[in-house]
């Protein structure tokens, strides 16, 4: 059974409206802090190809840089267009003040 | 009730798709006289060049998907004429079209370059599908391509070109690249990026004719003489307002509506880069060449044909991709604006404020999260301290 829960970044090293990414194989996702919650969504726009974490992010809806689709952090729900495919979601936790995601590769 | 929709491009996918979002009784038929169903034509000069065959950008829809939304799709099929008395359409097969209300989404077409020897083969344009895979079929390294015209389809043709290892020439008429829409230090920025690739880059050099020969064109500039394998003009868009000139309807350079699409004849729209827009803060009807009003402009549309307003009113926007960079340009860019810089590594923003020290405008260079700040700060229109605006550690959004 391989170790499902990946680290993050500590959980007071999280600013306002910006994410952490970690990469995980060939997965990026985003990390975010929207209050004293984590959400963890992926950080590829459903779109085209672009980094939602180089995007706007405000009152928990994060935009992408290229063509201003949003999505909704703690559902990765896609909430206009251009985008139409709900964003995928992961799992977090905090262990020992560390945030962690669950991710299982494969 | 019957729409009747000319032009199965982007703004008439989107009329068609909102339309039927709003109204699940009416029938829709959208009309096209290209081959393929509707697509965006962002990645034409982008990613269909460079061989990829379905770039993510390009089609929206799955071919089935206009048939499960109930949108009657026709493709292949030119309309010649309007007759708005008997509300008919005359289509080049011969066929009739009746409806009850009309949209005319039929989008622009390449400028032609009229001067001696603009018809040869080897002179192309770029505006659909079709011209792309031309374009493309015969890009190979060591090409000479020339291109007329530093606009954004130009200096993409070029970035492409370059990369599959063609070499590029482009010939500009004007003092620097895409001087329509961008400030001067972002003219400086792209000609770099161009030069460094290796493309030869000539401006205030206008194309004056071009003499086929049978290996190559020869074509005489301003600056002399280059020879060159192929030829792509890139010098502007024309609309295709002719339908609705015929029918009587008020026509500028594009179809005069006002902020919900409407022409003059109160069943009869237009919808994308056809559309010659009234914009009431600007006191004038603007018509636009980007995706961006192909995208949301129909949001009036299709609700006006439902009998609701939801007058359009945006920011202009729009965008390039070149040498992997994104940049955005947001607002207007008119002359005497003073442009002022923030930049954070390679990411960068220039501002351009009125004489009040308003926004007006914006270029955004890979740095996409900073056009919604911006909207809100164009909008708005407040005054701006200019210290603050330049410094790059005070994030926009408190600015706004
Ligand atoms: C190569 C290229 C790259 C671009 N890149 C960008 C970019 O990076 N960023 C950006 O913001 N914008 C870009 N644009 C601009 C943007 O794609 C256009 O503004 C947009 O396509 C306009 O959409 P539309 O639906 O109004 O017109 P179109 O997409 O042109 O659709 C109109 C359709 O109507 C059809 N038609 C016309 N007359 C008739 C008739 N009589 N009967 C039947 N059918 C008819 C045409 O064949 C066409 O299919 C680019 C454009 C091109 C050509
Ligand atoms: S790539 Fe994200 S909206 Fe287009």
């Amino acid at each position: 059974m391989p170790e499902s829960w990946h680290p993050v970044a500590p959980a007071d090293s999280f600013e306002d409206d910006a994410a952490k990414v970690v990469q995980i194989g060939e997965t990026r996702i985003a990390v975010f802090r929207l209050e004293n919650d984590f959400f963890a969504v992926s950080d590829v726009c459903t779109h085209e190809y672009a980094l939602l974490s180089e995007g706007f992010c405000e009152n928990g809806k994060i935009e992408c840089p290229l063509h201003q689709a949003c999505f909704d952090i703690r559902t990765g729900k896609a909430l206009d267009e251009p985008a139409e495919v709900d964003l995928p979601t992961y799992p977090t936790r905090i262990e020992n003040g560390v945030v962690q995601l669950q991710f299982d590769a494969g | 009730m019957r729409t009747v929709i000319v032009g199965a491009g982007q703004a008439g996918r989107r009329t068609a798709e909102l339309l039927r979002g709003l109204d699940a009784e009416r029938e829709i038929l959208l009309i096209g006289e290209e081959a393929e169903p509707p697509y965006d034509r962002p990645p034409l000069s982008k990613e269909i060049l460079l061989g990829e065959k379905q770039p993510p950008g390009l089609m929206q829809r799955a071919a089935g998907a206009y048939a499960e939304q109930r949108i009657e799709l026709l493709l292949g099929c030119r309309v010649t004429g309007i007759d708005l008395a008997a509300r008919r359409l005359d289509a080049d097969d011969g066929e009739r079209v009746p409806f009850d209300t009309l949209v005319l989404a039929t989008g622009a077409r390449a400028r032609r370059l009229r001067i001696p020897g603009a018809e040869d083969p080897r002179v192309l344009t770029l505006r659909s599908m079709a011209d792309a895979r031309a374009l493309g079929a015969r890009l190979r390294p060591g090409l000479r391509l020339a291109v007329a015209g530093a606009g954004l389809i130009g200096l993409e043709v070029a970035a492409s070109a370059t990369k599959l290892g063609c070499l590029v020439t482009v010939l500009e008429a004007a003092d620097r690249v895409m001087a329509r829409c961008v400030p001067e230090a972002t003219s400086a920025l792209l000609d770099g990026w161009h030069r460094e690739a290796g493309v030869a880059l000539h401006l205030s050099c206008p194309l004056l004719s071009i003499t086929p020969g049978e290996a190559s064109l020869r074509l005489s500039t301003g600056l002399g003489d280059i020879e060159a394998d192929l030829l792509l003009v890139a010098i502007g868009a024309v609309p295709n307002d002719e339908l609705a000139r015929q029918a009587g309807l008020p026509v500028e350079d594009g179809i005069l509506v006002d902020e919900s699409g409407r022409t003059s004849h109160a069943q009869v729209f237009a919808a994308g880069e056809v559309a010659r827009i009234w914009r009431p803060a600007l006191g004038q009807h603007v018509r636009y060449e980007t995706w961006q009003v192909a995208q949301h402009q129909p949001v009036a549309v299709a609700h006006a044909l439902c009998g609701a307003e939801r007058p359009y009113d945006e920011i202009p926007w729009h965008w390039t991709n070149q040498y992997g960079r994104n940049i955005q340009l947001l607002g207007a860019h008119r002359a005497g604006l003073e442009w002022i810089a923030r930049a954070e590594g390679d990411r960068q923003t220039v501002i351009g404020l009125d004489g009040d020290a308003r926004v007006q405008g914006a270029v955004l260079i890979d740095n996409g999260r900073d056009a919604t700040p911006l909207r809100r700060l164009i909008a708005s229109g407040k005054q701006m301290e200019r210290a603050r605006l330049r410094d790059g550690s005070v994030a926009l959004r408190q600015l706004c």
